[in-house]
């Protein structure tokens, strides 16, 4: 049964004209691989490996083993959509001691690794976002990550960034990088990340 | 204070441009972009409040979008929790739901696939909350969790 099934998937992604879903999970461009659940009323079936797949040909049947595809199978199906993707966006952090709300020397040498990023992508699209430790109470902390941001902000739109090209968010303690417990200082979490879209 | 000028000034300019928006688009003041169109090859449609019009590069994406290519067409778009959406050639989707207030928690992300091929890589959403990413097919539903998937609906 399961080699028929997978009898089945192959001569069903190398035929064109199968009917039905196929997906297939492969790494993210820093090279991670999530997971990715495919249900139908009949079953689920779950992906976890770089380049599996399966399909869910009729919504009454489950969906088909997962089987690991070729390179050549993903880019025989997928090339040209992959080639119309974007370039994905580019993330840059600068980091704080505790409290504090100045962009550093680092920090400094940070925002012109930006600036050249937004100009080599001609990008009017980008996102300031300011993060704090969890040392503090909430209220403090989302007070001190807005204005890391702002500062940040600032100094973007002080070297030429038109304003109306960025938005500002700020988390506080919510969105750590490293999950920590209450009143634990932790630098990498003190930080204004600046995604350039 | 000097950060206080930063933030007058640019209330100031977020007060006009959604007073503009309130006033002279039939996009209601709830509904800002959710993203833009990064990579483009004609054609490439959006269907918005019932009119289909003709998808440019650097075009704004709004929640409810139907975005639809012919047999040469292609769109990237890149949305605001920095999420990445190719869509192929001869193919139509639904963005059905895209929720993004990572400080108030509330995050979600559906699309509806009706036909054709698809690129996805999650940003925010699906790492603040990975059970908040969905796609909808004609015979499966799919859960991501942080994650590059490719999807083929015939």
């Amino acid at each position: 049964m399961f080699i028929r099934s997978v009898f089945f998937t192959i001569t069903c992604i190398l035929v064109t004209g199968c009917s039905g879903t196929t997906v297939v999970l492969v790494p993210d461009p820093g090279g991670k691989v999530g997971q990715v659940s495919v249900s139908t009323p009949a079953g689920t079936t779950l992906l976890t490996k770089a380049n599996e797949s399966t399909q869910a040909t009729k919504a009454e049947q489950a969906p088909s083993q997962p089987i690991v595809l070729s390179d050549k199978d993903i880019q025989d199906k997928f090339a040209a959509t992959l080639s119309k993707e974007p370039t994905p966006p580019a993330r840059f952090n600068l980091f704080y001691a505790t409290g504090s709300i100045d962009v550093s020397a680092e920090g400094n040498a940070v925002i012109g690794n930006i600036v050249s990023a937004i100009k080599s992508r001609l990008s009017c699209d980008l996102s300031v976002i300011g993060h704090s430790d969890r040392v503090g109470d909430d209220v403090s902390n989302r007070g001190i990550s807005l204005q890391r941001a702002e500062n940040v902000a600032k100094a973007l739109i002080h070297t030429g960034v038109p304003s109306h090209c960025l938005d500002v968010r700020y988390y506080g303690e919510n969105d750590p990088a490293i999950p920590t417990d209450d009143n634990v200082p932790e630098a990498r979490n003190r930080r204004v990340e600046v995604e350039i879209r | 204070m000097p950060g206080n000028n930063l933030s007058h000034s640019n209330r100031i300019y977020y007060f006009v441009l959604f007073a503009q928006l309130w006033l002279f688009s039939p996009i209601s003041l709830a509904d800002a972009r959710i993203g833009l169109v990064k990579t483009h090859q004609p054609i490439a449609y959006v269907i918005r409040q019932s009119v289909k019009q003709k998808l440019l590069l650097g075009a704004e994406i709004f929640q409810g979008d139907t975005i639809e290519t012919d047999a040469s067409g292609a769109v990237g778009i890149i949305f605001n929790d920095g999420a990445v959406l190719t869509l192929g050639s001869d193919s139509k989707l639904i963005l059905d739901n895209f929720l993004f207030k990572p400080d108030e928690r509330k995050v979600s992300f559906l699309t509806r696939v009706l036909k054709g091929s698809l690129v996805f890589v999650s940003g925010a959403i699906g790492r603040i909350s990975p059970e908040s990413v969905h796609f909808k097919t004609p015979t499966a539903t799919l859960g991501l969790r942080g994650t590059k998937v490719l999807i083929d609906v015939q």
